[in-house]
């Protein structure tokens, strides 16, 4: 009887994540232009995205964006929390400054960057240059056009980080923190053997999920580069929503899509590997 | 007011709606059209202009108009789909009525077409553009044309005269470089498809445009020499520096005020930068010059590239056909022209074969109605060039827009760019997806 609570849920799950996974995965073996009837073409999405080389940078593309997320954010993030959790006085007014950028809508905060920061005409960036200093906007070159918007992310991203490891400082045993201070451990020791140590599965999660939103980004690509200049900040979903609704290749665009899950589906299964090995200890 | 009052007031107005909502849902049915982005100005006119306008001639019907943003076509596509969307269909351009019509989303137009007297109130050309398997499926809301916008008064300090011809155009230019000036007020920051303007110039002004009808038609390849040509020259004034540092930073109301303030002499795009005049020039409009961009030798006279920027449809869904070509038709008369064009040029400038009884603003420009009035001369006389947002495909057009910065930036060559368009277009016309094409 008991199971039958499971069905609300599952019904939901069916319904928003299954059928339009599994009718995905089958649009990624049809040409559909989103409006006519698909019509089956085997494998030929994926062949195409195989000789396309956006393709394979934009891949690359998101590969550099999981490991600058996977180190910078999550190593601030560590590096600030800790402070707090030593220095208390003031860790609730530092914890809203640092939360703050989260709360602003992702649309705001590229604009107010685009607009403010990095523009030659209005921005941060233009008043250096007037001031004799050339400092061209990252956004507009090639090499480093990814990092520009990376770092509009970075903002707004690791102040969130930094309050979920400040939450899970708070939990280790604070006789294990006192112990190591009276046998003289240093700042560093006290991170490296206990703190770290202590939050363990919570920086594994996050680094999971960091992975798995890697490779869904796209709000901050789309509003500041649309992925270029010339495809240099294009990433896998950005890929993809040009294809279904500008180039109207819903099928190509769902073969793109089918790869992003891909690289979802198997930090999912490390993460439950982890955990399965996790509760076996 | 007391208990009582309040509930025997409340009861007789629920008694009196319910008797007087059917009467006034008989009396004025509604018509629904989904707009794009506009601007609080612009959505005045609308209001003003298009919605009073409408109503008050014809009391059966009310238009609501839904402002749903830049990404319009994205959700009128999936409302079509689910057979949700407005009475009138307001597309991106002829490329996107195809696959719609093919889809059996939109309705045939022939018989309001014939009702209204639309076959010989509107410019052929535009009746053509609009059919699909020999039906018409959409008429254009407005049209508009490339050219080179220049500040006058930065020549003439200068001593530079507006050129016309191409080794004019890059003394000029040159000139300009030379005097810390940017030649071309240019950029593409949130608008990508910026980008094609340029292209669609440097194809119909060094190509020609018979060449692009060929390529079009699917005769001559876009790997043929005089696209090679003209990519080449695009390139170099790109690598000259003529669209200057900040191309990839500029919005375009940005790089329009560039021009406004005398920091660019030239501006080369379409004829919707005539609604800038308001806000950027309304102390100076004099100072604006406007020119068909100059050609290559062997063409000659300036080449007007026809572009429909917008259609409208009706959907096959609609509960309100007749309402919703009514409101089509009302766009398509004269004195809506005449009103809506007196506060708002460049966006609803209708394909309409007789202009004599419209009347326009004296506030309005000269320049804007002489510029129309030259291309619909062009159009008329069919010696009009073709722009790559109302004739390409989508995958096609969407290659020329993003791969050209893969030239300008080092990243592809010429001969790479123009394959992989040609390959493109080829796909695409394989699938039916190559928007109608007038013949010459």
């Amino acid at each position: 009887m008991h199971r039958l609570f499971l069905v609300p849920t599952l019904a939901i799950n069916a319904i928003i994540i299954l059928i339009p996974a599994v009718l995905t995965i089958a649009l990624a073996f049809f040409r559909w232009d989103g409006i006519s009837a698909p019509v089956f073409i085997g494998l030929a999405n994926f062949q195409s995205l195989a000789s396309d080389h956006v393709f394979w940078g934009a891949l690359i593309n998101n590969i550099i964006w999981t490991a600058l997320f996977l180190t910078i954010p999550i190593a601030i993030g560590l590096l600030a929390a800790t402070l707090m959790l030593v220095a208390r006085r003031g860790s609730a007014f530092f914890q809203v400054i640092y939360f703050l950028p989260m709360v602003i809508a992702t649309a705001i905060t590229a604009r107010i960057w685009q607009g403010m920061i990095y523009s030659p005409l209005t921005g941060v960036a233009g008043l250096i240059t007037r001031a004799g200093f050339p400092l061209p906007s990252p956004l507009t070159m090639t090499s480093t056009a990814l990092y520009g918007i990376a770092a509009v992310d970075l903002w707004h991203w690791w102040g969130f980080l930094c309050v979920i490891f400040f939450a899970a400082l708070r939990q280790v045993p604070q006789e294990q923190i006192e112990a190591a201070r009276i046998e003289g451990a240093t700042f560093w020791q006290t991170m490296r053997y206990v703190l770290l140590p202590g939050i363990r599965p919570t920086i594994t999660l996050m680094m999971i999920m960091t992975i798995i939103w890697s490779f869904l980004v796209f709000d901050f690509v789309y509003i500041l580069t649309q992925g270029g200049p010339a495809f240099s900040s294009e990433v896998l979903s950005t890929l993809a929503y040009r294809n279904a609704f500008y180039d109207l290749a819903v099928g190509k665009a769902a073969a793109v899509a089918v790869v992003i899950s891909l690289f979802g589906l198997a930090t999912t299964a490390v993460y439950i590997r982890l955990q399965a090995r996790e509760y076996a200890q | 007011m007391k208990r009582r009052t309040f509930l025997t007031a409340s009861s007789g107005a629920l008694i009196g709606a319910a008797f007087v909502r059917p009467g006034f849902a008989q009396q004025t049915k509604p018509v629904t059209w989904w707009y794009e982005s506009a601007a609080p100005a612009q959505k005045e006119a609308i209001s003003n202009v298009l919605v009073d306008g409408f109503d008050a001639a014809n009391p059966e019907y009310k238009l609501v108009i839904d402002y749903r943003g830049s990404e319009l076509d994205k959700q009128m596509r999936v409302a079509m789909l689910s057979g949700s969307g407005p009475d009138v269909v307001y597309t991106a351009g002829p490329s996107y009525v195809a696959p719609m019509a093919r889809a059996g989303q939109l309705l045939s137009l022939d018989d309001y077409a014939k009702k209204y007297g639309w076959n010989d109130r509107i410019l052929p050309v535009f009746l053509e553009m609009g059919r699909y398997d020999g039906q018409l499926f959409a008429l254009p809301k407005t049209y508009e044309t490339l050219g080179l916008f220049y500040n006058k008064a930065v020549l003439a300090k200068h001593g530079w005269s507006a050129p016309t011809t191409i080794p004019e155009l890059e003394e000029l230019a040159d000139e300009a470089l030379k005097a810390n000036l940017v030649p071309f007020a240019s950029g593409n920051s949130g608008w990508r498809g910026n980008n094609e303007h340029y292209v669609t110039i440097a194809l119909n002004s060094i190509a020609g445009p018979e060449n692009v009808y060929k390529a079009l038609k699917g005769e001559l390849p876009w790997t043929a020499e005089p696209f090679v040509t003209a990519i080449s020259k695009l390139n170099d004034w790109w690598q000259k520096g003529y669209f200057g540092p900040n191309y990839f930073s500029l919005e375009t109301e940005q790089f329009f005020a560039q021009l406004a303030a005398g920091n660019s002499p030239m501006l080369p795009s379409g004829t919707w930068h005539f609604q800038y005049i308001s806000t950027y020039m309304k102390d100076n409009p004099e100072d604006l010059g406007f020119v068909g961009f100059p050609s290559a030798a062997n063409i000659g006279a300036p080449v007007y590239a026809l572009g429909v920027g917008s259609t409208l449809s009706i959907a096959a869904s609609s509960q309100n056909p007749d309402g919703a070509a009514a409101a089509i038709d009302y766009v398509f008369s004269p004195k809506f022209y005449g009103e809506m064009n007196s506060v708002w040029q460049g966006e609803w400038n209708t394909p309409l074969v007789d202009l004599s009884t419209v009347k326009i603003s004296d506030s309005v420009p000269a320049l804007y109605a002489q510029t129309m009035k030259t291309l619909a001369d062009a159009v008329a006389a069919n010696s009009y060039g073709y722009t790559s947002w109302t004739f390409l495909p989508p995958a096609t057009d969407t290659q020329l827009i993003n791969g050209i910065e893969e030239v300008w930036l080092g990243r592809a060559s010429v001969a790479d760019y123009l394959a992989k368009l040609d390959a493109t277009f080829k796909q695409d016309m394989s699938e039916g997806k190559v928007p109608a094409v007038p013949a010459r």
